[in-house]
């Protein structure tokens, strides 16, 4: 049992010392001759998520036949074949892979005309201004940096506001009688304010080529920020929808930067109102009236319009708001004209922005209902 | 087979729940290991249901927790009765009692408010099933707060004193998933995932529970449940809404289905207008034909 604990451990499975003790008197529950009895067994003591029923089928079929046939074994653990725990991206990210090496053409063509004399207020100021697009690599850790600190310092904001006053809501009996149990008269009334229940967050990013790199900048910005609300759920879309909110517990935003990486689909073309659909479906139950919904797209869809009309309806009329934002937006000569933008913008609560750094920080602001 | 599985097996279908070995091997681990069994499923495929069978099967009482968003430890485990203390002070304020007796006297058991968790610990003669219901509505604190709880099965009231459970609570949580639970949630129960029914249990269950309804239809209903599952609808209608249908067709002695029965009682069964409109034009496209075809 604890070399098979040890193997569910290698595929990924968080098994700890207590699962193996249980499973061992599992088996003692179970009749050993009845082998799908002790698999569905032992599947209830250590695999604790559908996602993970698969690997445990695996590594159970590879173990429990040690006996009869060995080579098996080894066939069946030979590939670590586990899209969840052990993705190929994480081998190949020495350094960020594709969507950086984009960042870097796209930076040292536009690094060149740097206005080097703005007279900005500051060169804060002057860096929050400039689109995420035009840094090149090595600035673009300076400036994640910096919206990391912007994020906290606007997180320790939000919350602060939410304190509530003294003197307002109902009296709380409980305090009451405890403040007044000497006097034998119910004098000092203390009060008790409903529980303010934060915000809920639901982020849906475009990650489809040059949305990217934005939806970085958003999710690393919103995850500073995530303090601030009761729940951040994240999930990234180009043609299919994942759900990366698992993703981003990690500790550096490097290893989020990573793990990002590693979720990404490669395939072009961007199918909003599909993956909204998708979400609809899936997690119907994520939106409601204190939820804000975060769309991050440039609006250049390849699906059906009406089907996102439908979908971001759908959306609309449970959550308590939803923007959208859009990185083209920051250019002056933009206007939202593609048929999916158009058939958008009429639903959303909020069309903003969301390419420098500037424009991060006024998001924060309507991030409270 | 395990033959205290088989009888598992056989109790929970002489209390009208129909189950497979899953289901009875989870339930046979959760009763011997002691451990909470945690249920995961899409909404209406009896994750519930589990829990009252199990109370009926152990022939103990079954203690519901309702969870939902800001429910706390005050709703869960114990309140005082604040409207009856203040009572009983006016009622004895002439008494000349002393403020310490009068202090004991109210924060007494009679003034308490047991609420569900308290009660799962305090059940004198054997041990309850304590159903946590929908947990992933509660708060992740909550969550925290019930693990504690779980650990050692005892409670401190700080006006009465501690108050240790003679007999734990068997616990059955159930899920939905709309939002993952904690880790150390997951490390300490048995878990078992609920998926809907297959064609064969679905007929057996809606025979089962509408007895009133023919063996042709019925399986006609569960071919239309099975096909509308595979339609990709925003609110998937579980084994809930089968029986509902059922009971609403057997109720109109309706002996097959056509088209403007379907039309008439769809309500029973899809709960979201949009879902509606899209039957009802698959349907117009192409009749109940598609619907109750063999997949």
């Amino acid at each position: 049992m604890v070399r098979f604990a040890a193997l569910l451990r290698r595929h990924g499975l968080p098994v700890t010392p207590e699962h193996v003790s249980d499973g061992v008197r599992a088996l003692e529950q179970l009749d050993l001759a009845d082998r799908e009895e002790v698999r569905t067994g032992l599947r209830a003591v250590f695999a604790s998520r559908p996602e993970d029923f698969a690997t445990f089928d695996r590594a159970f079929d590879a173990f429990w036949r040690v006996h009869t046939d060995a080579d098996r074994v080894a066939e069946a653990l030979a590939p670590p074949t586990l899209p969840e725990h052990a993705p190929p991206g994480l081998e190949r990210a020495g350094r960020e892979t594709l969507a950086l090496d984009a960042w870097q053409e796209g930076g040292e063509e536009d690094g060149g005309d740097e206005p080097v004399g703005v007279p900005a207020a500051s060169e804060l100021e002057a860096l929050a201004a400039r689109d995420f697009s035009t840094f090149s690599p090595d600035q673009l850790d300076e400036i994640l940096r910096l919206t990391l600190k912007i994020a906290r310092r606007l997180a320790r904001r939000i919350s602060r506001r939410r304190r509530p006053s003294a003197r307002r809501g109902r009296i709380d009996l409980r305090r009451t009688l405890r403040a007044n149990l000497t006097r034998g008269e119910l004098i000092d009334l203390r009060y008790r304010r409903r529980k303010r229940k934060k915000v809920r967050l639901v982020l849906l990013c475009d990650v489809s080529g040059s949305m990217d790199l934005y939806s970085r900048f958003l999710l690393q910005f919103l995850f500073a920020l995530q303090s601030a609300f009761s729940r951040v759920e994240t999930f990234t879309f180009s043609v299919r929808l994942t759900r990366v909110t698992d993703y981003l517990r990690a500790r550096s935003y490097r290893e989020v930067l990573r793990r990002l990486e590693a979720v990404k689909d490669w395939s072009g073309g961007t199918k909003i109102g599909e993956s909204l659909a998708e979400f609809n479906r899936g997690w119907p139950a994520l939106v409601d009236r204190r939820t804000i919904v975060i769309l991050l797209s440039d609006g250049w869809d390849t699906g059906d319009p009406e089907l996102l009309a439908a979908e971001l309806l759908r959306i609309k009329r449970r959550a308590g708001r939803v923007i959208w934002l859009n990185p083209l937006l920051g250019n002056p000569s933009y206007e939202p004209l593609t048929r999916g933008m158009a058939a958008a913008l009429p639903l959303v609560d909020r069309f903003a922005a969301a390419h420098n750094l500037a424009a991060l920080r006024d998001l924060a602001g309507a991030l409270a209902l | 087979m395990r033959d205290e599985i088989r009888k598992i097996q056989q109790l929970m279908e002489a209390a009208d729940y129909v189950t497979d070995a899953p289901v009875a091997t989870s339930v046979h681990l959760a009763t011997t290991l002691r451990k909470p069994l945690l249920i995961e499923g899409h909404a209406g495929v009896g994750k519930t249901e589990i829990a009252k069978v199990m109370s009926r099967m152990l022939a103990t009482n079954l203690i519901r927790l309702q969870c939902y968003e800001g429910l706390d430890a005050a709703a869960a485990l114990y309140e005082w009765n604040y409207q009856k203390q203040i009572l009983h002070i006016k009622l004895h304020e002439t008494s000349g009692r002393s403020a310490s007796d009068e202090e004991r006297e109210i924060f007494s058991e009679n003034f308490l408010l047991r609420r569900p968790l308290l009660q799962a610990i305090s059940q004198p003669d054997q041990a309850p099933v304590l159903l946590v219901d929908e947990v992933d509505r509660a708060d992740e604190e909550f969550e925290a707060f019930m693990l504690e709880v779980f650990s050692d099965w005892q409670v401190t009231i700080p006006e009465i004193g501690t108050i240790k459970a003679t007999h734990p609570p068997h616990v059955v949580l159930t899920s939905n998933r709309t939002r993952e639970l904690s880790d150390a949630l997951r490390r300490r129960c048995l878990y078992l995932w609920i998926d809907y029914p297959d064609f064969d249990k679905e007929v057996r269950i809606v025979q089962l529970k509408v007895p009133a309804l023919n063996q042709t239809l019925a399986r006609e209903v569960t071919r239309f449940m099975e096909a509308l599952r595979r339609m990709r609808l925003a609110k998937v209608p579980g084994v809930a809404e089968t029986l509902d249908w059922a009971h609403a067709l057997a109720a109109l002695h309706a002996d097959h289905l056509d088209e403007a029965l379907v039309s008439e009682t769809i309500g029973a069964v899809l709960k979201d207008a949009d879902d509606i409109k899209r039957l009802r034009a698959e349907v117009a496209k192409s009749g109940l034909g598609p619907m109750l075809a063999t997949p």
